[in-house]
């Protein structure tokens, strides 16, 4: 296992700048599996929220929460629905299936998976099965990211039930929900590299048949209290510090890219023809892009800085724009959403920043740019505390120029819990499905 | 019931989303491929699913098993309907199809091991007899068998949609009714000759040199190989 001791030296800075917090996030439109049909690519009529209970704070347990998210409903910024899942487990993440009719949402905690039916009618999602065997079936744990492929879904974990370290692997399942197969995350060297054996986010480019896997922290970690985390200096060494390379129609790995300073979430450029990534790393500040060189194999280059490392403003979640030219980045330590103008990936210039919240995580924008949307949760063991553990979502619209508010709800005025991951959905229109014909 | 879907005086022309809509419902572009393919053998395709069985109808009329279709040889199988005219959609899936069974016609014992089927997700216009004159323009190769296949109704075809995990939608108008605008995902399944579903294909993945590795990476498989299966078949009849 890779250790970092500048993990431990960032992490242990981070905590006596701030007194709390670390990383982890992802969602938006344009980070979408390239194998999901129907992409939202005007107005999203709902937001929906996988947000994890808090004792005491309503009925304490994991949700998903639906909000109204079209400016020309009379219920536009409102909480619509919610859909408990009767538990606390660490809700995170959560993907669409390759149809877009079911979200698969994860809890980190308990390993459960939460398929939720938001194709029958978006606006009242309902919980159709509970998926329960990821550890005993893979010994993995933490499911992560969902990242559907035709027919199945591609499940990222962050760690394993024999030590709870960040060693972990990847689950495939089809859409039914029996496993398929499970991969581990390499520890071997490749072309060098070691391999740290953690996982984290996946991104795939179906045009060159390449998944980029990246690496976080275990069970461990992200389970225990900050406080107590960093000090534990051994605990501390244990983040990330690779991007993997696979092979995507054989599932092995080819590359292991050094990407210090936990690297998470990667977007692949949308543009046509364009064939390179950008991921963030947390711990160091730093961008990061992955392009493949006229040898063939490919490379991760540092190109860019994320505010002032120096004072860990920690970028947790990044949004790519549809034509790959700007990127979203929210830092959760100050509280602030930065936008890079990365038309020359190889050179981002960061253009705009806003502070936006004491803490921010997601950040999830339209396929047309125009909207962002802004989560507050980084995870429950994790998030600040007193004033400063703001629990909201916020809608902003963006011009090109500037960020202007367009709608907020607070999590812990309606007693929902704290709000993490995004997702898009939108009314079905002007058809209905085969099925629904059949049955008038 | 299901209103006919072959109600509109417009036979021949489809409606797609309208530009105000929210959900793009067809794909940008067409699939890219900037890699060179893994050989054959070199790499295992996992068994996503097994495909359930079902009774359906032949471009005869002819009630036939879904696993008569599914087992005993490797299967590519895809969802259509003969008035598809999304440029990405059925043409596309077809126009690939075509030019993998050419090649796949260049090996005599990998052309007799491998068939295509074509299962109709709209039986209320494709009826048996609308299917075997678009069938003719496919079929011309005996030594190649490729078979469209449809239903007696939208409700026997449901439960082969749901298996799939095909979804349909209709457009409807503003009264309600259905028009002719189909929405699917594109999808082609690669079975092996033991009924399970090895690969799939949307629109992202339809590269026809990976398709043609893939057929051959199962038609590789010794405890799949077609002669096999099809023993077998015999055996448990």
């Amino acid at each position: 296992m890779r250790k970092s001791s500048q993990c431990a030296v960032v992490l242990a800075g981070l905590y006596a700048c701030f007194g709390a917090a670390l990383p982890n996030a992802f969602a938006d439109e344009t980070c979408n599996s390239p194998y999901i049909s129907n992409l939202i690519k005007g107005q999203e009529d709902f937001v929906h929220v996988w947000t994890l209970g808090v004792e005491g704070l309503g009925d304490g347990s994991d949700k998903l929460v639906t909000i109204d998210a079209n400016p020309g409903s009379k219920t536009y910024g409102k909480v619509v629905h919610r859909t408990s899942v009767g538990g606390r487990g660490e809700a995170h993440h959560m993907g669409f299936t390759d149809d877009r009719k079911f979200l698969w949402a994860g809890g980190l905690d308990d390993s459960k998976i939460y398929v939720f039916d938001v194709g029958t009618n978006p606006s009242k999602p309902k919980l159709t099965r509970t998926i329960a065997d990821l550890p005993a079936k893979t010994k993995f744990v933490g499911p992560h990211d969902f990242y559907a492929l035709p027919g199945r879904m591609l499940i990222g974990n962050l760690s394993n039930t024999s030590d709870k370290s960040g060693v972990t692997g990847m689950a495939l399942y089809n859409n039914k929900g029996s496993l398929i197969a499970r991969y581990d995350m390499p520890t071997t060297s490749i072309g060098g590299v070691k391999g740290d054996g953690y996982g984290y986010g996946i991104a795939i480019n179906p045009a060159k048949n390449v998944l980029l896997t990246s690496s976080f922290s275990g069970w461990q970690n992200y389970m225990r209290e900050l406080g107590d985390l960093i000090k534990d200096p051994e605990a501390m060494k244990h983040f990330g510090n690779t991007v993997v390379v696979w092979n995507l129609k054989s599932m092995q790995p080819t590359q292991i890219l050094s990407v210090p300073g936990a690297p998470l979430e990667i977007r692949w450029s949308l543009a046509p023809g364009q064939n390179w990534a950008i991921t963030a790393a947390a711990l160091t500040s730093k961008l990061w892009l992955i392009k493949q060189g006229e040898d063939g194999a490919w490379a991760a280059t540092e190109v860019g800085t994320i505010g002032n490392p120096a004072q860990i403003p920690l970028p947790v979640d990044i949004s790519i724009t549809a034509d790959g030219k700007g990127l979203w980045v929210n830092t959760f330590m100050d509280g602030t959403t930065h936008y890079f103008d990365i038309t020359d990936p190889e050179h981002p210039r960061e253009s705009y920043q806003k502070h936006t919240g004491s803490q921010v995580n997601m950040i999830s924008q339209s396929w047309d740019g125009k909207r962002l949307y802004i989560t507050s949760s980084l995870l429950a063991h994790w998030d600040k505390k007193g004033a400063d553990n703001e629990q909201f979502l916020r809608a902003f619209n963006w011009d090109g120029h500037a960020l202007t508010p367009a709608f907020e709800v607070d999590f812990t005025k309606d007693k929902l819990g704290r709000p993490h991951h995004m997702k898009f959905t939108a009314k079905a229109g002007q058809s209905r499905t085969l099925a629904a014909l059949a049955r008038q | 019931m299901l209103p006919s879907l072959s109600s509109s005086a417009a036979a021949c022309l489809l409606t797609f989303a309208s530009a105000q809509a929210a959900v793009d419902v067809s794909p940008a572009t067409a699939p890219r491929m900037e890699f060179t393919p893994l050989p054959p053998g070199t790499y295992r395709l996992q068994a996503i699913q097994s495909v359930e069985d079902a009774t359906l109808l032949d471009e005869r009329g002819r009630a036939v098993r879904l696993s008569a279709l599914t087992r005993g040889k490797i299967t590519l199988l895809t969802f259509f309907y003969t008035y598809c005219v999304d440029p990405l959609g059925c043409p596309f899936a077809h126009q690939t199809l075509t030019m993998l069974r050419d090649r796949i016609l260049r090996d005599r014992e990998l052309a007799r091991d491998v068939r295509f089927v074509g299962i109709s997700c709209d039986p209320s216009t494709d009826t048996p007899e609308v299917l075997a004159r678009y069938a003719m323009d496919f079929t011309t190769n005996s030594r190649f068998e490729w078979r469209f296949i449809t239903a007696r109704s939208v409700s026997a075809l449901l439960p082969v949609l749901d298996d799939f995990g095909q979804d349909i939608s209709v457009e409807v108008d503003a009264s309600g009714r259905p028009t002719r605008a189909l929405h699917h995902m594109l999808k082609v399944f690669l079975i092996d000759p033991r009924g399970r579903v090895r690969e799939i294909y949307s629109l992202a993945y339809i590269q026809p040199a990976v398709m043609l590795n893939d057929i051959s990476t199962l038609h590789l498989e010794p405890h799949t190989r077609p002669a096999d299966a099809r023993t077998a078949a015999r055996r448990s009849q």
